[in-house]
């Protein structure tokens, strides 16, 4: 850690662990119910631990960007954070608008509206957050006059994130018209401009641990901008299929979606190609796994599990199935949760005391049964998804005993999520179990020499 | 390219697909009422919509395919269940399906009636909105175009008559639904010839609608039994098929139906006028 500011990083990640850890709690009790018959019917009942489920991921995934960003900034720009004091502000603030969320979930307060369950007054506070984190990073860069492409994709991200939220908070009266806006804050999050902070994170990574040029790194980002957002801001209409509004949207959908991995295609030549053209190694090859896992996982989740059913005529048919879950999970876990990962594997060994920088055995346990894990769960979701399809979308056979044909892939969900969570506890408890360095504001600033003050 | 090339790449190329794609925005703006029929947004529909919200429903349920994968999609549901029958579901699920035979239930959600019929009103908007068609084929809760696929889980339970697989009814339960497990428990099972889907015409119609038709029917020159309402229409076709013929080769020939008789017989007077109750609920 070159600037001592870089330690607020280590809290939002304590915060984000400590969620992800709840978010699977609450994810193997939904997929408990999947196999029935649910003795918490009326204490915790599906909606309520699902509702909790995305809420956490959300919410988690949200606060690691945000450490990763207090993280990344002062190493790009040269400086310390304008204020540590408003960073721990805006955690607190942040951390009290989760928990109280969920609380709340637990006795229905929410809006009911899908992955924008969070009611007005959290709304309201998750703004207040963002401007307060958006203020405290441009000052930091305003003061260092140091700004570099990859902090610019990095901050154009976070921005457009937090403007793209706007829509969530106004009220629709017609339901088909409140659809079309809340793809505006969902997809355009995951496939617009979280790829752009995913990119970012991704380039600052390869730089610091392969030794990659900046200048070949950056050009290859704007090219990834861009292929994402051609594809992308079009590719909306990938939503817009069945809904109640214009078909023109269909085609649409069907084109530029189909564009979209290319972007994917593009990080992942971009990342083995760093590797590849290696100048310098880095000892923190567990932090390189799951960069490189986090490239490769997107393709394989995002590129390809979602081209599998974004055609109209394929999705007509798997529209609201189990194949939706096979994605949503893949394609989440590898983009947004192995980057968040990524991120705190390269920082932790400076965060913390006496953690060998290369990772321990625990670490490559943690990254290789979550991986393990994540596959068979897709596959579990797959296969569920494929007999839910033919059977009751095309066969015709009722929802509930289509269900109860598939409930051994159920099983296998259940079996692969424990592998998977198994993996996510390693993972925890390497974090937490050497301390966070504390430094006071007087002591002298830390002399941690290492590749990164090369870069 | 060169680094200046490549941003040029990114802001012209996002640039032009916002521009695209806002003005779409606008255009659909123009479509969205005729498409959704927004005239027919009454306080009443927006209720229900609150309603809907208010109590989590899309965290298990799929409306236009999106929600959650946990209990069946509802965007065409009014059109498959009368009004009758779905308020009488919601007041308390567990009298319709067990959750011992689909390992699932809904809970009950303590819905005032009000709420119930101001959510069905919603729910009605959704199933008319003009979505492409969506889903190809209807999207049912329970049973099947395929006769006896909704039985097999007996077989599973080991305990080897397809009745079995059918949740067991008590004399207290509503009497639509001690009416749908006659539907698929009397012998012939109805199930076994009719489905309740539109459009899926086993060896007998779909029952899918029946009421409607049924209601048009006995006041019109066409119809040639001796029934005066909905109600004894339907009974008159379980236990005297000939009566009225539904036209097509398919479903009878000289004058007789090819639908078995002696239901008169084989059901009790109860379970009879439970079947009716049922299969009046398909408007
Ligand atoms: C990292 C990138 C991505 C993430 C995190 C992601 C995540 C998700 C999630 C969570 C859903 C479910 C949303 C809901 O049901 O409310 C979803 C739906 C969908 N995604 Fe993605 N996705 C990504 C990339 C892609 C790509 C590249 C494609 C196409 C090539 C794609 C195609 C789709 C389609 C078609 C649906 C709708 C499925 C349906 O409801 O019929 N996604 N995605
Ligand atoms: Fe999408």
């Amino acid at each position: 850690m070159q600037y001592k500011s870089q330690s607020v990083a280590y809290w939002y990640f304590a915060v984000a662990m400590t969620l992800f850890g709840l978010q699977l709690v609450f994810g193997l009790l939904s997929a408990a119910k999947y196999l029935g018959p649910d003795p918490l019917l009326y204490i915790l009942p599906f909606d309520v631990t699902k509702v909790i489920h995305t809420n956490l991921l959300i919410v988690w995934v949200l606060t690691g960007f945000m450490g990763a960003t207090y993280w990344m900034v002062p190493d790009e720009s040269r400086t310390e954070l304008h204020s540590t004091k408003l960073a721990y502000v805006q955690l607190v603030l942040w951390t009290l608008m989760g928990v109280t969320a969920v609380i709340g979930y637990l006795f229905r307060y929410g809006t009911g509206n899908k992955l924008l369950e969070q009611p007005l007054p959290h709304k309201i506070v998750i703004v207040i957050c963002m401007l307060i984190f958006l203020y405290n990073i441009s000052m930091t860069i305003k003061k260092s006059g140091r700004f570099t492409t990859t902090e610019g994709v990095l901050l154009l991200g976070l921005f457009s994130s937090a403007v793209l939220f706007l829509p969530a908070l106004l009220h629709y009266e017609n339901y088909t018209v409140s659809i079309f806006y809340r793809w505006w804050t969902i997809h355009l999050w995951v496939e617009g401009v979280w790829m752009m902070i995913m990119a970012a994170f991704m380039a600052y990574l390869l730089i610091r641990l392969s030794g990659a040029d900046r200048e070949v790194m950056e050009k290859w980002l704007y090219v990834i901008v861009g292929l994402v957002f051609i594809a992308g801001i079009l590719g909306t209409a990938h939503h817009y299929y069945w809904v109640g509004v214009p078909s023109y949207w269909l085609p649409i959908g069907g084109f530029f979606s189909a564009l979209e991995p290319a972007a994917l295609v593009a990080m992942s030549i971009y990342a083995y190609g760093a590797i590849r053209r290696a100048g310098l190694g880095h000892p923190n090859k567990l932090a390189l796994h799951w960069t490189i896992g986090s490239a490769l996982f997107t393709l394989f989740g995002a590129g390809l599990l979602g081209l599998a059913h974004t055609w109209p005529s394929v999705n007509k048919w798997t529209h609201g199935t189990l194949i939706t879950a096979m994605h949503g999970h893949a394609a989440f876990y590898g983009a947004y949760v192995m980057i968040v990962l990524a991120m705190i594997t390269y920082a932790a060994p400076s965060l913390t005391r006496n953690r060998p920088e290369s990772g321990s055995s625990l670490g490559y346990w943690a990254f290789w049964m979550q991986i393990t894990g994540m596959f068979g769960m897709t596959l579990s979701f797959a296969t569920a998804g494929i007999g839910q399809v033919y059977l009751e979308r095309i066969m015709g056979m009722g929802y509930l005993d289509a269900q109860l044909k598939i409930q051994v892939h159920f099983l296998m969900l259940i079996a692969t999520a424990s592998i998977f969570t198994i993996g996510v506890a390693l993972f925890i408890y390497d974090f937490f179990r050497y301390a966070p360095r504390f430094i006071s504001d007087d002591e002298p600033q830390l002399n941690v020499v290492d590749a990164r003050s090369n870069a | 390219m060169n680094n200046r090339q490549a941003r040029m790449f990114a802001i012209a190329g996002t640039g032009l697909s916002v521009l695209i794609f806002l003005g779409l925005t606008l255009h659909s703006h123009s479509k969205f009422d005729e498409l959704t029929n927004a005239e027919n947004i009454t306080p009443q529909v927006t209720h229900g919509k609150d309603v809907w919200h208010k109590y989590n429903c899309i965290n298990c349920h799929t409306l236009f395919g999106e929600g959650a994968y946990y209990a069946p999609d509802l965007t065409k549901i009014t059109q498959h269940r009368g009004a009758a029958y779905l308020q009488a579901y919601m007041r308390d699920p567990s009298k319709f399906y067990d959750e011992n035979k689909h390992r699932r239930l809904m809970p009950k959600q303590n819905l005032s009636e009000e709420e119930i019929t101001d959510l069905i009103a919603f729910l009605d908007w959704v199933s008319k909105v003009d979505n492409q068609g969506w889903p190809p084929r209807p999207i049912l809760v329970t049973g099947g175009f395929i006769p006896g696929s909704d039985s097999v889980g007996a077989v599973a339970s080991g305990e080897g008559t397809a009745a079995a697989a059918i949740r067991p009814v008590t004399a207290a339960d509503d009497p639509r639904a001690q009416g749908e497990h006659v539907f698929r428990t009397a012998t012939p099972a109805c199930n076994a010839c009719h489905s309740t889907a539109p459009g899926a015409n086993m060896a007998g119609p779909t029952l899918a609608g029946i009421a409607t038709r049924a209601a048009e029917l006995v006041g019109s020159a066409l119809y040639k039994g001796n029934a005066t309402d909905v109600e004894g229409y339907i009974r008159e076709s379980i236990i005297a098929p000939s009566n009225h013929l539904v036209a097509g080769d398919m479903y009878s020939a000289n004058g007789a139906s090819f639908m078995p008789i002696g239901y008169e017989e084989t059901l009790t007077a109860e379970q009879l006028d439970n079947l009716v109750a049922y299969l009046a609920t398909f408007k």
